[in-house]
């Protein structure tokens, strides 16, 4: 760690101003939420920027609220107060469960779920539990405003579909008309997880999964999901659970794991199976909700 | 030492509260960061991406012309200055000459207004290198025709604190070897009843003091004066008066607060390139790393370990028989002396009567290693304490009561030539072995192990102090022990407020400033509270008995008349404090008695080592099989301190040095790949959590006041470490019946350990 470089912050009031700015600076600027992951990089000096454009000044921008069956969080909301919620933490307790276990209290309370999914760090908890919860990004630039899958906007290892003006409004997460049951469960050794496994259940009243959404992030540069594993894991609860190795193993095969300090990516395909397994005991544990 | 009783202690053996606590809570500590001279200005570092390569040429012309830069250090342009220092083997250059040894070298240097302009200008430094082949484990430095590290022999530094050569420098890229027979291994080994024998491996781990180094420096007509990091300022002070020669006398090291070290902040850093860089630059610099920066300065040996152990028919240990290659890095550093204690360290607790060591540092280029926590002993321990318990399981012996059985007993002259053992080591386990009910089966997928270990430590027994007895009856301790946070400013004043009888408050600690305090050899090895501690003791009663005099001449009576008491004397009737003593003898309420002492290898220390640092901890483990993640449950330390000046602190040290063992046991480890450091930050290098923390802990002291130290204390701070990688792994195989025999444990090594058992 070194220390920064010159640059200068410029604090936004409205969406379109902060647009603007970008596409003046072009290359030379960056957009500035919490800075827990673009100050940590600059002060490596693995990035270099001349102005940042804050974000963080925008009124409104950090809202979370419940609109048309859906649950919106503006993109400057920090992961703490994500985690402490009521309204998250009454429709969506797995999202609140998941906040509360990104990295620690000091980044928590200053990063942004915008920050997390925009740095497309590959160990995202948020990316690979949105991605399962069908959540869409709603992203607005200097041209005007559209809507992304979760799987569309993070491209890769940190790299995102966004034009370098357009900027991440909201994450909106639909609720669900049908009894669901969730989990998100990760492991991790060092700072980041080794794995995080998240998986969303539609059920009939009965033992019957209608359909399930599984997904697995930080084994590779972006979060992963496998209709072949899907398909294995909707049926009579039975018969789910015998599937649960080839589900796994479907999923293992469409996320590719790759070897790095984490872990083998032989290690990480072993580990998709314990959690899926895991994931699903939990997910049915659970008193229904939407997530 | 004459060991008076524990209960007429009034002030030692009782837990006061930590002197440097509320400073350190409330941010008003003073460290090195916090130090402003006037006119100050700032180094930065620029290192060399190459592990191994000739410095073509260097080009600093455009940094230094960049406004606000006041001097380009490179080695080009220090003539004058001896660049070469070690207090082992002079083979470090305070700054890259020529060629450069591990990827992360200073090889320049750019002192400016500020930090953030000296670093922007780091940049502008034009360095053309041409590569060389570069040699990363012992194994390839040793192979035939490896690439040389150090082509030329080196100056012995004159500090190194063993006798014997050192083997850094003659052709080849052994920096130190260390050898140690007695007995006749081979022929016990041929009438062993049974031999357990293995390959261990310790990895590199870095000792993680949250303050990374820092110093600054001021080169003036008086000489050269800095204020650093340094656990060791005495032993820095030499390496600078060699660097800048210079008398003793024109050297200054002070030492505020130190923000931890185990093991890293000893022996010289950056303390030369720093004075380098003040002496260029003509003003005062301050150099601080970042956390990074200090992972790239230095690092603890790693050591594959060879070893084999024998048993008799009775299940006597009878021969013990290693080889060990520690990883010693770029420069000689500490390595010299972590060798030789590395290998006397192998034979463990234990009354061995066939042992061979043979222990070989090899240079490599990687960032030098040095001192860490323990010294060597953890690194064999492991292989050591494993050992033990493979010998029992093969002869059918439970763990623990093949240990009772063959640890060294109390006086026992277990290590030829050294001081007899001067711990209770069956004792000891057995507390550990209640404390974590040894006899009970734990629960599926849970393992226990009781480990121990001893070290000969102490270091070389050269210490000095001053206490300044003031005409209040208040006292000025003059001590060259640094405070790191182990507490050495608590238990210091304790021992002398227990000697004068003066309350503890109205001691206070002057400490670590070279131009002031006397001489003390090191604060390391766990010597503080047994020689600083012994040395402030006996300046007490130096001094008493100078006020005894005072207060005979006063009284008009024979000194044998008078009767020391708490804070004074009494001779009959008449009683005097010693305010009344120096005030009256002085005929001023001012004015002072000055006690004295001085410590040296003889009378009580003439025998090595200084005191057995002796100490149990015991695990108890859970094993997720399906992920290989294991947690300690249960953790039991005891430490065989003699007599604990300060229970609460030697507890401290305790629960420190055993969670900092753990650290290695299950994730710390630092990761090459190729010549490059992968994980040298604070986001990749896993440390331990309050998370990882067992939920069971048991502390225990054993007070038989068989130490050395003031009122039979000895030293502890590094022992519970060195037992519990090793406990780790022994509890691992006592839960899944799998050995592991190179730490750290990490989940997947152990996943893949029992996918092979399977
Ligand atoms: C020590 C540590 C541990 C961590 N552990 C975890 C963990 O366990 N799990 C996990 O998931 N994450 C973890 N993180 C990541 C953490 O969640 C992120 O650092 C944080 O959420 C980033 O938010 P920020 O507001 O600070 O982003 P910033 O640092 O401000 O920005 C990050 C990047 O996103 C861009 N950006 C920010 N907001 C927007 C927006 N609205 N639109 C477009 N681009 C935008 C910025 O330009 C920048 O490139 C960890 C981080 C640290 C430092």
């Amino acid at each position: 760690m070194m220390p920064l470089r010159r640059f200068r912050i410029h604090q936004a009031r409205e969406i379109k101003e902060a647009a603007e700015m970008l596409a003046q600076f072009g290359d030379k600027g960056r957009l500035y939420a919490g800075g827990t992951e673009l100050l940590l990089a600059m002060k490596h000096d693995l990035l270099r920027y001349e102005h940042l454009v804050d974000v963080k000044t925008i009124p409104g921008l950090d809202k979370i609220e419940l609109k048309n069956s859906t649950l919106h969080i503006g993109s400057t909301a920090t992961h703490r107060s994500i985690e402490n919620s009521p309204l998250i933490r009454e429709h969506f307790p797995v999202i609140a469960e998941m906040e509360r276990h990104v990295a620690n209290v000091r980044v928590r309370a200053t990063g942004t779920l915008g920050g997390n999914l925009c740095f497309a760090e590959p160990h995202s908890d948020p990316a690979t539990l949105l991605l399962a919860l069908r959540a869409k990004a709603r992203v607005q630039g200097s041209k005007g405003e559209r809507t992304l899958e979760m799987d569309e906007l993070v491209a890769g290892a940190y790299e995102t579909s966004l034009a370098a003006d357009e900027i991440l409004t909201a994450v909106a997460i639909p609720l669900s008309a049908k009894p669901r049951r969730a989990a998100y469960l990760k492991f991790q050794i060092h700072e980041r997880p080794t794995l995080g496994l998240a998986l969303v259940l539609e059920l009939d009243d009965g033992q019957n999964i209608k359909a399930a959404r599984a997904v697995v992030g930080s084994v590779s540069p972006k979060p992963c999901r496998s209709d072949k594993a899907e398909a294995l894991l909707a049926g009579p609860r039975d018969k789910v659970e015998k599937q649960l190795p080839h589900a796994a193993k479907a999923l293992a095969e469409a996320a590719d794991p790759v070897d790095d300090l984490e872990g083998s990516a032989e290690y990480k395909r072993h580990l998709i199976g314990v959690f899926l397994r895991r994931a699903f005991d939990r997910a049915l544990q659970r008193p229904t909700a939407h997530g | 030492m004459s060991a008076e009783k524990k209960r007429d202690f009034q002030i030692v053996n009782h837990s006061v509260p930590r002197r440097d606590g509320p400073a350190k809570v409330t941010g008003k500590a003073v460290y090195v960061s916090d130090v402003k001279l006037p006119a100050m200005a700032y180094a930065k570092v620029l290192r060399s991406p190459y592990a191994h390569a000739k410095i073509v040429s260097i080009d600093s012309a455009k940094a230094a012309a960049r406004p606000g830069v006041y001097a380009v250090l490179t080695s080009n342009d220090l003539t004058g200055l001896n660049l070469y220092y070690g207090h082992a083997v002079k083979d470090h250059p305070l700054i890259a000459v020529d060629k450069v040894r591990y990827a992360g070298e200073p090889v320049a240097a750019v002192v400016a207004q500020d930090e953030r302009t000296a670093f922007e200008a780091l940049e502008f430094i034009d360095v053309k290198y041409d590569e060389l082949k570069a040699v990363l484990t012992p194994k390839e430095a040793l192979d035939k025709g490896a690439a040389l590290l150090h082509e030329r022999t080196f100056e012995a530094g004159a500090l190194r604190g063993f006798e014997g050569e050192v083997a850094a420098g003659r052709g080849s890229n052994i920096c130190q070897e260390s050898h140690l027979k007695w007995g006749d291994v081979e022929a016990a080994f041929a009438r062993a009843a049974a031999v357990v024998e293995g390959e261990y491996y310790f990895p590199m781990a870095y000792a993680y003091a949250m303050e990374p180094y820092v110093a600054i420096a001021e080169v003036s007509d008086n000489g050269v004066t800095i204020y650093s990091s340094a656990q060791h300022p005495f032993m820095v002070r030499h390496d600078l008066t060699t660097v800048f020669k210079l008398p003793v006398s024109q050297i200054r090291l002070i030492v505020p607060f130190v923000g931890g070290g185990y093991g890293s902040k000893s022996y010289t850093k950056i303390e030369p390139l720093v004075a380098a860089c003040a002496w260029k630059a003509q003003r005062p610099v301050k150099l601080q790393l970042s956390v990074e920066e200090a992972m790239l300065t230095t690092r603890s040996d790693d050591a594959l370990t060879w070893m084999r152990t024998a048993v008799d028919a009775h299940g006597k240990i009878i021969a013990r028989q290693a080889r060990i290659y520690m990883n010693t890095g770029a420069y000689a550093e500490n390595s010299p002396l972590v060798c030789e204690k590395a290998t006397n360290r192998t034979v463990g607790p234990y009354s061995i009567p066939n042992v061979q060591i043979d222990t070989y540092s090899v240079y490599t280029n990687t960032v030098p290693a040095s001192s860490y926590r323990g010294f060597g002993c953890a690194q064999v321990t492991m292989a050591g304490e494993s050992q033990i318990d493979e010998l029992a399981t093969k002869i059918g012996k439970d763990p623990y009561e093949f240990r009772l059985a063959n640890v060294a007993k109390p006086g026992e002259e277990f290590f030829p030539k050294m001081r007899p053992f001067d711990g209770t080591l069956k004792q000891d386990l057995e507390i550990a072995a209640k404390a974590l009910d040894w006899q009970q089966t734990p629960p599926k997928g849970h393992g226990k192990s009781i480990g121990c270990s001893t070290s000969d430590a102490g270091a070389y027994p050269l210490t000095s102090t001053v206490i300044r007895v003031h005409a209040d009856s208040s006292v000025s301790i003059l001590t060259g022990s640094t405070e790191l946070g182990q507490g050495s400013h608590t238990v210091i004043p304790q021992i002398v407020a227990e000697e004068l009888g003066v309350p503890f408050e109205k001691v206070r600690v002057v400490a670590s400033d070279t131009a002031i305090t006397p001489y003390d050899r090191s604060t390391g090895a766990s010597r503080t509270t047994t020689l600083m501690g012994r040395a402030v003791l006996e300046a007490s009663r130096e001094a008493i008995e100078q006020m005894v005099r005072m207060a005979a001449e006063l009284l008009k009576i024979k000194t044998d008349a008078i009767e020391v008491v708490r804070g004074g004397v009494r001779c009959g009737e008449a009683r005097l404090t010693w305010s009344e003593i120096i005030s009256r003898y002085y005929g001023l309420p001012d004015g002072e008695v000055i006690g004295r002492a001085y410590i040296r290898k003889a009378g009580d220390f003439s025998k090595p080592p200084v005191f057995w640092e002796t100490a149990c901890t015991g695990v108890e483990i859970s094993v997720d099989e399906e992920t290989g993640l294991i947690r300690v449950e249960k953790l039991a330390t005891v430490g065989d301190v003699g007599l604990a000046i300060n229970p609460a602190l030697a507890e401290g040290q305790d629960i420190g040095a055993a969670t900092m063992g753990m650290g290695v046991g299950l994730f710390e480890e630092l990761v090459y790949e190729g010549p490059q450091l992968v994980n040298g930050s604070i986001l990749d290098y896993r440390v331990p959590r309050f998370s990882d923390m067992p939920r069971q802990v048991e502390m225990h002291l054993v007070e038989n006041q068989d130490g050395v130290g003031p009122y039979g204390a000895k030293g502890g701070g590094e022992a519970s470490l060195n037992s519990m990688p090793s406990n780790i792994a022994n509890a691992l195989y006592n839960a899944t019946g799998v050995r592991i025999r190179r730490v750290p444990l990490t989940p997947e090594k152990v996943w893949r350990a029992l996918k092979e058992r399977q």
